[in-house]
C-alpha cells in the first residue's frame, strides 16, 4: 500500500476476510504478529491463520486451537490492499491456505454433477 | 422484468422465511387461547424484521459483508464462536422441525408412513439444493408457497367481527389466560417474526447476487412488501384460529389442524391449497436453515462459499448444507413432535438474536464500511428501539417458558 492511510489494526484488521488474488476466500486473520512492540517502531510482520493462532483469541479460542493444527503464517509483504478484506498479492495454495477446501473437494468430486 | 425477478427473493424470504413452522404453530395457538388479543405483537414482529433486513441488506449491498463476517469483526473469536454454535444449534433444530413439517403434510396428503416420508422429504430438498440454482429455487418454493394465501381467503370468508380485530392491534389487557402464557406468546410471537436464519440468509443471498449501491431501492422494497406479506399472512393464520379453534376448545397441537381450516371454509380446495401452501413454505424455509448453518460456518472461518460455486469450488460449504440435512433427519427420525421442536427452536433463537443483530446495526452505523449510506435518524431510532426489544425477550425467554411449562400455563 503506498497510500498513507489510518487503519485500526483491532477493528479493521483482525478477524476480517482473506482474499486471494483469485478473489477467493481463503481464512480469516485470526492473529497478527507484531514485532518490534518493545522499541519506537511496531511493525505488523505476520497474519496467522487456523489453527493455533486461535491460542490467544480466549478461552474458547484456546480450546478450538488445541483440537487444530497448525496456523498458516502469511508474511505481511503478501498483503496487497486492505478494504473491508485483507487482499492477498498470490493464489491461496501458494500460500498454503484453503487446504481444508481441496481435502474435501476431493470427495465431493465423486458426486454427480459436482 | 429483472426487477420483478429479484422481488422473488423477498417473496421468498417472506414465504419460505416468514410464513414457517414457526409462524404456523405460534399463531394458530396464539390465536386458539387468546382469540384477536395478540396480533399487535404480529405487527411489531414484522416492522422489527423489516427493520433488520433492510439494514443486513444495505450492509450486504454497500460493504459486501454478509452477517456472519460482522459478528465476527464485531465481536470478536470468542463471543462470535459463542453466537456461531448457538446459531448453529438453533439452525439445526428449525431445519429438523421444517422437515418433520413437510414430512407430516406428505403424510397428510398421501397417507404414507412418517418415517418413509422423512426420507422422501430429505432426498427432495438435498436433490433440489444439489441440482437447481438458486432464482429457480426461490420460484419454485416461493410461488408454491403462495397457496397459503387460502388463509387470507379464509380468514376474510369467515367473516369474523372486525371491529373486535381491530381491538386487537392495540396492546391492552388480555383474557383467556394466564399472564405467564399471554407473556409466553408475545415472546414467541416475536421469535417467530424475527427469527435469525432469516438475516442470515437474507444478507447471504444478497451477496451471492452481487447487490451494488444501485440494489438499494430494491432492498427496500423488498423487505417491506416480502415481510409485510408474510406479516399478513401470519395475521391470517391467527385469525382464522380466532373464529375456528378458541370457541370450540381446539388447540392446534398437531400441524394437520390449521389446514382443516382452510377446508371448513373452502372445502378440499381449500385443504389441498393450504397443504400445498404449508409444504413449500416449510420446505423452502428447511433450504433457508441448512444453507444458514453453512453460510455461518463459512463466513466465520472464512471459507469460500456460496451457491453460485460449483459443489466441489467450496467444498467444506457444500458438505455443511449437507451435513446440516443429515443431522436435521437423524433429529426427526427420533419420532420427537415437530411442532414441540418448533417451540423449542423458536424459544432459543431468541437467545441468540441479541448478537447477531448487534453487529449490524453497529456496522450500518460506520462510515468506514458504509461511506454515506449510513444509518438514517428513522433506522437507527428503529434499531435501537428493537435492539431494547430484543435483549428484553432473549432475557425472558426461557424463564418464561419453564414458568409456563411451554405455553401450557
Amino acid at each position: 500500500m503506498n497510500q498513507t492511510t489510518d487503519v485500526d489494526l483491532a477493528l479493521g484488521i483482525l478477524d476480517h476476510q482473506l482474499v486471494d488474488s483469485e478473489g477467493n476466500n481463503c481464512g480469516k486473520v485470526d492473529d497478527l504478529q507484531i514485532t518490534g512492540l518493545d522499541g519506537d517502531s511496531p511493525e505488523v510482520e505476520e497474519i496467522l491463520v487456523g489453527g493455533n493462532a486461535w491460542r490467544s483469541r480466549g478461552r474458547l479460542g484456546r480450546l478450538a486451537a488445541r483440537l487444530s493444527g497448525n496456523a498458516v503464517h502469511v508474511p505481511w509483504h503478501e498483503v496487497e490492499a486492505v478494504s473491508s478484506v485483507v487482499a492477498l498479492r498470490r493464489p491461496a495454495a501458494e500460500m498454503r491456505l484453503n487446504r481444508g477446501d481441496e481435502h474435501w473437494a476431493a470427495l465431493i468430486r465423486k458426486l454427480p454433477g459436482s | 422484468m429483472k426487477n420483478v425477478l429479484a422481488v422473488a427473493l423477498g417473496i421468498l424470504s417472506a414465504i419460505g422465511g416468514f410464513v414457517d413452522i414457526g409462524d404456523l404453530v405460534f399463531n394458530t395457538q396464539a390465536g386458539a387461547i387468546f382469540g384477536f388479543q395478540l396480533l399487535w405483537v404480529v405487527v411489531v414482529g414484522v416492522v422489527g424484521i423489516i427493520v433488520y433486513s433492510e439494514m443486513c441488506g444495505r450492509v450486504s449491498a454497500v460493504a459486501k459483508r454478509p452477517v456472519f463476517d460482522l459478528v465476527r469483526e464485531r465481536t470478536g473469536f470468542g463471543a462470535g464462536l459463542m453466537t456461531l454454535v448457538a446459531s448453529e444449534v438453533v439452525s439445526l433444530m428449525t431445519c429438523a422441525a421444517e422437515v418433520g413439517g413437510v414430512a407430516i403434510c406428505l403424510q397428510l396428503l398421501s397417507g404414507l408412513p412418517y418415517r418413509f416420508l422423512i426420507l422422501v422429504a430429505i432426498s427432495g430438498l438435498v436433490l433440489c439444493s444439489w441440482i437447481l440454482p438458486f432464482d429457480w429455487i426461490e420460484r419454485i418454493f416461493g410461488y408454491l408457497g403462495l397457496g397459503l394465501l387460502v388463509f387470507a381467503v379464509a380468514a376474510i370468508k369467515l367473516h369474523p367481527d372486525w371491529g373486535e380485530v381491530g381491538r386487537g392491534f392495540v396492546p391492552g389487557a388480555h383474557s383467556g389466560g394466564s399472564l405467564m402464557v399471554y407473556l409466553y406468546f408475545v415472546v414467541g410471537l416475536l421469535g417467530a417474526a424475527m427469527t435469525p436464519y432469516e438475516v442470515y440468509f437474507y444478507s447471504s443471498g444478497a451477496v451471492e447476487d452481487g447487490w451494488g449501491v444501485r440494489d438499494l431501492g430494491l432492498n427496500k422494497v423488498t423487505t417491506m412488501i416480502g415481510y409485510g406479506l408474510g406479516g399478513l399472512l401470519s395475521l391470517a393464520l391467527m385469525i382464522v384460529a380466532a373464529v375456528l379453534f378458541l370457541p370450540r376448545g381446539i388447540s392446534p397441537e398437531f400441524l394437520g389442524t390449521p389446514p382443516l381450516a382452510a377446508e371448513h371454509v373452502l372445502g378440499q380446495v381449500g385443504l389441498l391449497l393450504a397443504l400445498v401452501g404449508i409444504l413449500f413454505a416449510v420446505g423452502g424455509a428447511a433450504i433457508e436453515t441448512s444453507f444458514s448453518g453453512a453460510y455461518n460456518l463459512a463466513q466465520f472461518f472464512g471459507w469460500k462459499w456460496g451457491k453460485k460455486e460449483r459443489p466441489a469450488g467450496a467444498a467444506r460449504f457444500t458438505l455443511t448444507w449437507i451435513a446440516m440435512f443429515g443431522l436435521a433427519m437423524a433429529v426427526v427420525m427420533t419420532g420427537y413432535d415437530p411442532v414441540k421442536l418448533t417451540e423449542y427452536s423458536v424459544i432459543f433463537s431468541v437467545v441468540a438474536l441479541p448478537l447477531t443483530y448487534l453487529p449490524i446495526l453497529l456496522v450500518a452505523n460506520d462510515p468506514s464500511y458504509m461511506g454515506t449510506n449510513v444509518n438514517g435518524r428513522l433506522a437507527n431510532t428503529l434499531g435501537i428501539l428493537y435492539f431494547a426489544i430484543i435483549l428484553a425477550i432473549s432475557i425472558s425467554a426461557i424463564p418464561l417458558m419453564l414458568l409456563t411449562h411451554g405455553g401450557q400455563g
